[in-house]
């Protein structure tokens, strides 16, 4: 009655187990390093009157 | 155990449990937004509570998903697992206030329906470090809306417990999501290590926990015995049995929990009805099977719950002979009455 349930859950797993850390990593070696801040400007001088 | 419906059968476990659980969430809320307003002076009010209910909800959803592998590790960790639902529908509350106040901020304030302005705003689909991660996030809020909104006895008992099941197993799905809305949305943006660290660590808790739970399951589901001439199958030793405690078998494909009580032995399906839950890994009380999960119960001799209840489970025959309990792996139809084999019977025999 269960072992379907649990044969699927192990399967579920096992694919988390290989794609997750993957597109983790990926995601992480894709960042871009940020822009450099600029000391002459705040972010409220931007707003608009 | 209830006979009829109600929003929440509250019971002194459940209040305390979910006292806990709210006094966690709003002291962890008060907590990040007063710590983060100090560390980061020009952050708007609005973008802390963005980022205090999703990390919020995130931690939740790691805690959820880590309950269900601790209790096959622990049995000390089942009293998490008894209100585990108020926790996921705490997780989507938090999950949706975080969406809703995101989707006000970024997107209801443009030409475009909010909505549509989720999904196309920024078509750069095809780019790991620009994908437009918020659309993970709301599909992923989707699944959690569908499970929040079955999180009660009523669909349950009206899905089945095994299409119930089913459905809530696209919490992976809305993991998966959510791993990935985080990736390639606040890391891209906040490069501190520590985020990584903390979301990386977290992923691999939930993932070993599962695998280490998953694999002795697996063992056991394959475990095979040899049936005698009499179709009935040595299942293990009577002393293997702890007082008013199961062994658990797999026979045919199925699970069966064989229990040791008042000198007697009786099999009845591993199965709860309630929500499939673990009999044998319950214990007597009272005369009576008590589901771990829940506390559902059934009288060991025949499977069905105690009156006005009307649960049933399937049972099977039992022996002992020579200290040995046997199983004949045929179940019979729920409830039906099966005379329980008695320990000194192996004494019989051999005298």
């Amino acid at each position: 009655m269960t072992q379907p349930l649990r044969r699927a859950h192990r399967r579920i797993i096992i694919v988390l187990a290989l794609v997750l850390p993957a597109a983790f990593v990926a995601g992480i070696a894709a960042r871009r390093p940020p822009a450099p801040a600029n000391p002459g400007i705040h972010w409220s001088a931007l707003e608009r009157p | 155990m209830s006979v009829q419906y109600q929003a929440v059968g509250w019971n002194r476990q459940k209040r305390i449990y979910d006292f806990v659980l709210a006094g966690s969430v709003l002291t962890y809320l008060a907590l990040f937004v007063g710590v983060g307003s100090i560390i980061h002076p020009n952050a708007t009010a609005e973008t802390l509570l963005i980022r205090g209910f999703g990390t919020a909800a995130l931690l939740l959803l790691h805690v959820i998903l880590c309950i269900g592998p601790l209790c096959r590790l622990d049995r000390r960790f089942l009293p998490l697992l008894y209100n585990r639902r108020h926790l996921g529908v705490t997780m989507f509350m938090l999950g949706l206030a975080h969406g809703t106040f995101g989707i006000v901020q970024f997107h209801a304030f443009g030409n475009l329906n909010p909505l549509v302005s989720l999904f196309v705003s920024n078509p750069r689909y095809g780019s790991l470090a620009d994908f437009p991660f918020q659309s993970l996030g709301f599909v992923a809020l989707l699944i959690l809306f569908l499970m929040a909104s079955t999180s009660h006895d009523f669909w349950l008992h009206n899905l089945s417990a095994p299409t119930w099941k089913r459905l809530h197993m696209l919490v992976y799905v809305a993991y998966a999501l959510l791993i990935t809305h985080v990736t390639l949305g606040v890391l891209q943006s906040e490069t501190s290590p520590a985020l990584v660290i903390i979301l990386g660590a977290g992923l691999a808790t939930v993932l070993s926990l599962h695998l280490a739970a998953a694999f002795p399951e697996k063992r056991l589901d394959e475990a095979r015995s040899a049936a005698g001439a009499d179709g009935f199958v040595e299942v293990c030793a009577v002393d293997q049995i702890p007082e008013n405690r199961a062994v658990v078998v797999s026979l045919s494909g199925e699970r069966v929990a064989v229990f040791r009580y008042d000198g007697n032995v009786s099999a009845i399906s591993n199965v709860c009805r309630h929500q499939n839950g673990p009999l044998g890994e319950g214990r007597i009380i009272d005369g009576c099977v008590t589901c771990p999960w829940h506390g559902y119960q059934y009288l060991p001799g025949t499977g069905a719950s105690p009156p006005p209840f009307t649960e049933k489970v399937p049972t099977y025959r039992t022996q002992v002979i020579d200290g040995k309990v046997l199983i004949h792996p045929c179940a019979h139809a729920p409830g039906t009455p099966i005379e329980p084999a008695r320990i000194d019977q192996a004494e019989r025999i051999q005298a």
